[in-house]
């Protein structure tokens, strides 16, 4: 560990409006766009993005990753009737990783945009950062009422960006999205008023939407209590992340939306679910998570052999990625229901990995596209190595990082959750041990699919003899293409090398909730009673 | 190309010194230094640098053939358009191997076990545009990925019993250790500690079994698949699309030994059981390594590819390392390994030679008389054949005799296939050689070829170790006293076996009676190979070929078709996809997919009623929708439960 490093970081100031800013930098972007000329709409968009980046490197730079702390907090009072609602911001370590991570595949996918970009270009690309802003927005906010409306904002450009630039089944697509999305909304809506009516029952100042307060105040409500509320929160995040059995809006989605969309999608939207799952149904609800612990394991190992089975039978290569997002997102649900240090650990590695690795796969995806013209694996028929040699390499890269294979990021969170998960009270002690372990069995087996589907995926594109109809046909990656994947690829190998750049950042937030949960648990077997009633 | 091969030279040269230094008076022990990988408050991956005796040996191994192969690449691969790539793979592979071989613990020995196969995926696949090569690749991949699941489960199963939970409160038994070190560090535990600790705290039943039988069984999954031993081992043959060079460095001589070399590594864990408990799991090493010798042998002696003898060749005599391994001759399983590291090595590159030289021809059957133009390989091979069949004094005999013999005294039955398959292996690799080398060419208009020097060079640097290194694992004083009674010899250390030497149960005296019996077979072996192939006084292949009884020409069937187990896995593989796909297209496409659009039907019809109070104004809806939440927030409010 570069102790040195540490200490500099500790003495740099922290700028207190930085977060803040970093905020409203693409919601200036927006505007800017929209009173810029067309022609000038995608320079802008490049230039914010480009601006963002360095605002969130400073951001990580200034950042003190060896307290757990919230940090670059800013409160403002918005309104105080009928009841006092706050601006509130603030970033800890798996939310500072999450905005940088936000900046990055941000900046990505507009330079991915070209070709999209190309029609009506101040729409799409002041929509592009309105997401940005909403994504930003829910990673760092600290009040619920503001974590929802801007969960719930993010909806409005992604309809859009779905509906206008997507492919033939744009509208059906982007409704069914638009619909379940909603749907969890109005979930979480309702579980949050919930909770909220339920603290003022409590006393008279107890009520709040300040997700610190929030954090100590629910679990002192009555367990029956927390546990609605914790069903409104994880339905409505589930169905974010997705897990079964509402995920068929993600395939659908995916399939319709343009590749740079895809990207964020996949790389950043579904770590929304992640995000609230850890910070709300954990942070909040913890002798619910004691309980039904073991049944996120369970969902979560399903998800992970439900989506690989599901991508052994697809013909439309950009459904595979779509599927296998689902089957890695079974490992963050699998991380998070162990309630151990290192299985909430290797959840948020799984998050921030999936987010490029997903990015990367859907914008080889895109590219192979813009060549073929058809995602349908049997009309490419194999054979594309011979004229993409690079794209060849920067898929077979990808897809290694996918099936998790060891020095790429992928690898980290597989083997950080199975590992802790195993190791955890939940699988090793709790009256549902059995079960528990069972399913991480199962959830093992899922390592032989994912390499099946992902080798299976490589060989009916790229190996095999030259299709005569692709002759002449096809080109290789352009230049901009090959920067985008190299950067790509570059991050994955070095988080896969040394995942401890970013654990470090996290690691104090993953084991401070392990920490409060065991203390739960040794509190309640001293005393001899079942954790919940 | 100079780069890569001068990295390899100076690893060469790195683990020569390193020998070296371990072979300084006064050193005992291995050199451990670990640095985190993943941390976290409850557990923590290392990875790091361990050296002792055992990677001394594997690391002059792994380099030494590395670096003559990838010589001998530069001959042989000069004209393909992928020169280039082929060397960036090379190296990568040797990077890998020999972070394997340093591995502190089994996270890391698990991280290059991977890596190593991805390595093997690449080169196989390596001229893509071939469809078999593409199909022996993921085969190779997703055969290797069950291993994998299995030694993973493994991993998980001992860091359950190590670091989970006892009485709700938790524990680790490694103390100071990193988790899963083979090695104590800083005083604390070693891995054969650590087991023993665990069945201490805590006894635990699977099904019946001790629970680290079941953990030894499980992770020896790794070995199976790595190894290619029964029932996963058809990977191998099919691995033969990739180039020779390949075949040769990572299908013969180094990753293939990577499982024995992981069962010799973490020994304890299956050796605790025999300790500790009645079930061992050596047992279960040993018996799949003696049903895969002898299944290889049978399967070789039909074959009419000359890589594809080499590869069955290669499982045999995995299967052999994996019986000395488990009969506890710890050294000769491992010397073993070390010996047919360089003679499989040496008739791979022969057998590239003679396809280079035949431009691509690899049928033995249109091959023939080759010993006049190519003499050296020809003399090569011939050395390789008389080292892998046994025949004193070349390395094969030393190695080989030590297993057999601990193999009899472990189990009378293994120690009397492991006698037959010696037989066998003495028929098939002369009856290759007989075909290869000697009588009239059959190849009609191609002309054979002399191979230039890249090529002969390595092949004789080979041919040395082949002949000589097996006696490193003489000693005189074991000749002096062979032991002719039958009974088992007194235990005489010799140098390789003192130098890689563990604190298990070994077998390292010589038993007269067995090594005579055992070079006997080989003999027979040889002498029918030698009147069917080479004189054609015998002509009973052809008449079992051609044999209409179902018992003779069934058997022979049987082995020309590797006893079916492609086509018996490929049914199971189809059937299993088909099972999936209907489930999977009734369960989301159907039931799912239903009820959502189900759900919208039930929408659509309360629409016909509700349409009229569709004013099309946005702020209408979300007040709408806002009021049924408030609405049903205040019925839960008051509803307390």
């Amino acid at each position: 560990m570069p102790v040195s490093t540490d200490v500099i970081r500790i003495m740099t100031p922290q700028a207190p409006n930085l977060l803040t800013a970093l905020l409203f930098l693409p919601l200036a972007g927006a505007f800017i766009i929209m009173l810029s000329s067309e022609a000038a709409a995608k320079t802008v968009a490049r230039i914010t993005t480009i601006v963002m980046c360095i605002a969130a490197g400073m951001l990580a730079y200034q950042f003190n990753p060896s307290v757990p702390n919230l940090q670059f907090e800013n409160q403002v009072q918005w309104i105080t009737t009928p009841f006092p609602l706050q601006y509130y911001v603030g970033v800890d370590g798996m939310s500072l990783c999450l905005v940088v991570l936000t900046a990055v595949v941000t900046l990505l996918a507009v330079y991915a945009s070209e070709k999209v970009g190309e029609k009506r270009p101040k729409l799409y690309y002041s929509f592009l950062m309105l997401l940005t802003f909403s994504l930003v927005g829910v990673f760092c906010s600290l009040n619920l009422l503001q974590f929802f409306i801007f969960y719930e904002f993010e909806l409005v450009p992604m309809y859009f960006l779905i509906a206008i630039w997507g492919g033939p089944r744009r509208d059906y697509a982007a409704m069914k999205f638009l619909l379940y999305t909603f749907f969890g909304g109005v979930l979480m809506l309702a579980a949050l008023l919930y909770l909220y009516f339920q603290l003022a029952t409590e006393g008279p100042n107890s009520a709040t939407f300040d997700m610190i307060e929030l954090s100590r105040r629910a679990p002192m409500l009555p367990p029956a209590v927390q546990g609605i509320a914790f069903l409104g929160f994880f339905l409505a995040f589930i169905i974010k992340l997705p897990s079964f059995p509402f995920h068929t809006w993600l395939p659908d989605a995916h399939v319709e939306a343009p590749t740079p969309i895809s990207m964020i999608l996949a790389g950043l939207l579904l770590k929304m679910g992640g995000y609230g799952l850890i910070r709300i149904c954990m942070g909040f609800f913890p002798i619910i998570m004691i309980k039904y612990g073991w049944m996120v394991m369970v969902l979560g190992a399903f998800n992970i052999i439900w989506g690989a089975m599901a991508c052994l039978v697809q013909q439309d290569m950009k459904r595979i990625i779509a599927f296998s997002s689902v089957s890695h997102m079974g490992f963050i649900l699998l991380g998070i229901g162990c309630l151990a240090s290192a299985g909430i650990n290797g959840a948020i590695f799984q998050m921030l990995s999936h987010g490029i690795v997903s990015a990367a796969l859907f914008f080889l995806v895109g590219t192979v596209y813009e060549r073929t013209h058809t995602r349908q694996l049997p009309e490419i028929g194999g054979g594309l190595a011979k004229q993409m040699p690079k794209l060849f390499y920067f898929w077979m890269f990808c897809a290694m990082a996918n099936l998790g294979l060891p020095g790429l990021s992928g690898f980290v969170g597989e083997v950080a959750v199975f590992y802790g998960s195993y190791t955890s009270w939940v699988a090793q002690v709790s009256p549902d041990a059995e079960m528990a372990k069972l399913w991480i069995w199962i959830a093992a087996s899922g390592v032989i699919l994912t390499a099946g589907y992902m080798l299976w995926l490589l060989k009916r594109l790229f190996y095999g003899p030259e299709q005569p109809k692709w002759v002449g046909h096809l080109s290789d990656a352009t230049k901009m293409e090959q920067a985008l994947a190299w950067t790509m690829c570059a991050m994955i190998l070095a988080l896969g090398l040394c995942p401890n750049i970013l654990i470090r950042e996290y690691g104090q937030v993953s084991d401070r909730l392990a920490a409060t949960i065991q203390q739960r648990i040794s509190l309640s077997s001293l005393d001899a009673r079942p954790p919940v009633q | 190309m100079c780069l890569s091969v001068g990295a390899v030279i100076y690893g060469f040269i790195h683990s020569l010194l390193i020998f070296y230094a371990l072979n300084q008076p006064g050193i005992t022990g291995g050199v451990v230094a670990d640095m985190p990988y993943f941390v976290s408050s409850s557990l923590s991956l290392h990875v790091g640098v361990l050296v002792d005796n055992l990677a001394a040996m594997m690391l002059i191994v792994v380099t030494c053939v590395s670096l003559l192969v990838q010589i001998y690449t530069h001959g042989y691969m000069r004209e393909d358009p992928g020169y280039s790539r082929f060397y960036s793979y090379l190296s990568l592979f040797t990077g890998s191997m020999l972070g394997l071989v340093i591995s502190t613990n089994l996270f890391q020995m698990f991280f290059f076990w991977e890596l190593v196969g991805v390595c093997s995926y690449l080169l196989i696949g390596f001229w893509f545009y071939k469809d078999s090569a593409a199909a022996a690749c993921v085969k190779a991949f997703v055969i290797n990925r069950i291993g994998d699941f299995g030694f993973l489960l493994g991993i998980l199963m001992l860091l359950g019993f190590t670091v989970g939970f006892v009485n709700g409160q938790p524990q680790n038994l490694w103390g100071q250790t990193p988790l899963l070190s083979f090695y104590g560090a800083d005083g604390g535990p070693d891995l054969a500690a650590v087991l023993r600790r665990a069945y201490d705290v805590r006894a635990v039943s699977y099904w019946g079994f001790n629970g680290l039988f079941v953990m030894a069984c499980l992770m020896f999954m790794g070995p199976m698949a790595k190894s290619a031993q029964f029932p996963l081992h058809t990977w191998l043959p099919d691995a033969m699309e990739g180039p020779t060079p390949i075949s040769a460095l990572i299908h013969a001589a180094t990753m293939v030994a990577a499982g024995v070399y992981l069962v010799a590594r973490a020994y304890p864990i299956w050796v605790a059981p025999v300790e500790l408990h009645s079930q061992p799991a050596l047992f279960v090493v040993a018996a799949v390594g003696c049903v895969t010798s002898f299944m290889a042998a049978t399967i070789a002696m039909s074959q009419f590819d000359i890589k594809r003898t080499l590869a069955w060749s290669t499982v045999s005599q995995l299967g052999y390392m994996f019986v000395g391994l488990g009969a506890g001759a710890f050294t000769g399983g491992l010397f073993h390994l070390f010996n047919h590291a360089f003679f499989k090595a040496m008739l791979f590159l022969c057998s590239g030679a003679v396809i280079h030289g035949l431009h691509g021809e690899q049928d033995m059957r249109k091959m023939g008389g080759l010993k006049k133009d190519m003499k050296g390989t020809g003399l090569c091979f011939l050395i390789g054949c008389i080292a892998i069949s046994g025949f004193p004094p070349f390395s094969g005999f030393f190695s080989k005799d030590e297993i057999i013999a601990s193999a009899w005294n472990f189990n009378h039955f293994i120690g009397g296939m492991m006698i037959l398959t010696a037989g066998l292996t003495s028929f098939y690799m002369f009856r290759a050689y007989f075909m290869t080398f000697s009588g009239s060419y059959r190849g009609g208009d191609v002309k054979p070829h002399n191979s230039g020097p890249a090529m002969v060079y390595p092949l004789i640097a080979l041919s040395l170790p082949s002949m000589l290194s097996g006696f490193l694992g003489a000693n005189p004083n074991s000749f002096a006293s062979i032991n002719w009674s039958g009974e088992e010899g007194g235990v005489f250390a010799n140098p390789f076996g003192s130098f890689v030497y563990y604190l298990h149960p070994h077998f390292e005296g010589i038993n007269g009676i067995i090594m005579l019996v055992s070079v006997i077979f080989a003999a027979a072996g040889w002498l029918v190979a030698f009147m069917m192939y080479r004189e054609g006084k015998l002509s009973w292949n052809t008449a079992i070929a051609n044999s209409k009884s179902p018992l003779i020409g069934g058997a022979y069937r049987f082995s020309f078709n590797k006893w079916y187990f492609d086509e018996a896995y490929t049914a199971f593989y189809s059937f299993v996809l088909r099972l999936y796909k209907n489930v999977w297209n009734f369960v989301d496409m159907v039931i799912v997919d239903n009820i959502v659009n189900g759900t919208s039907l039930v929408t659509a019809a309360f629409g016909q009623f509700l349409k009229y109070s569709q004013t099309g104004r946005g702020q209408y809806y979300a007040l709408v929708i806002f009021g049924w939440v408030a609405v049903l927030t205040l019925a839960a409010y008051f509803i307390k439960p």
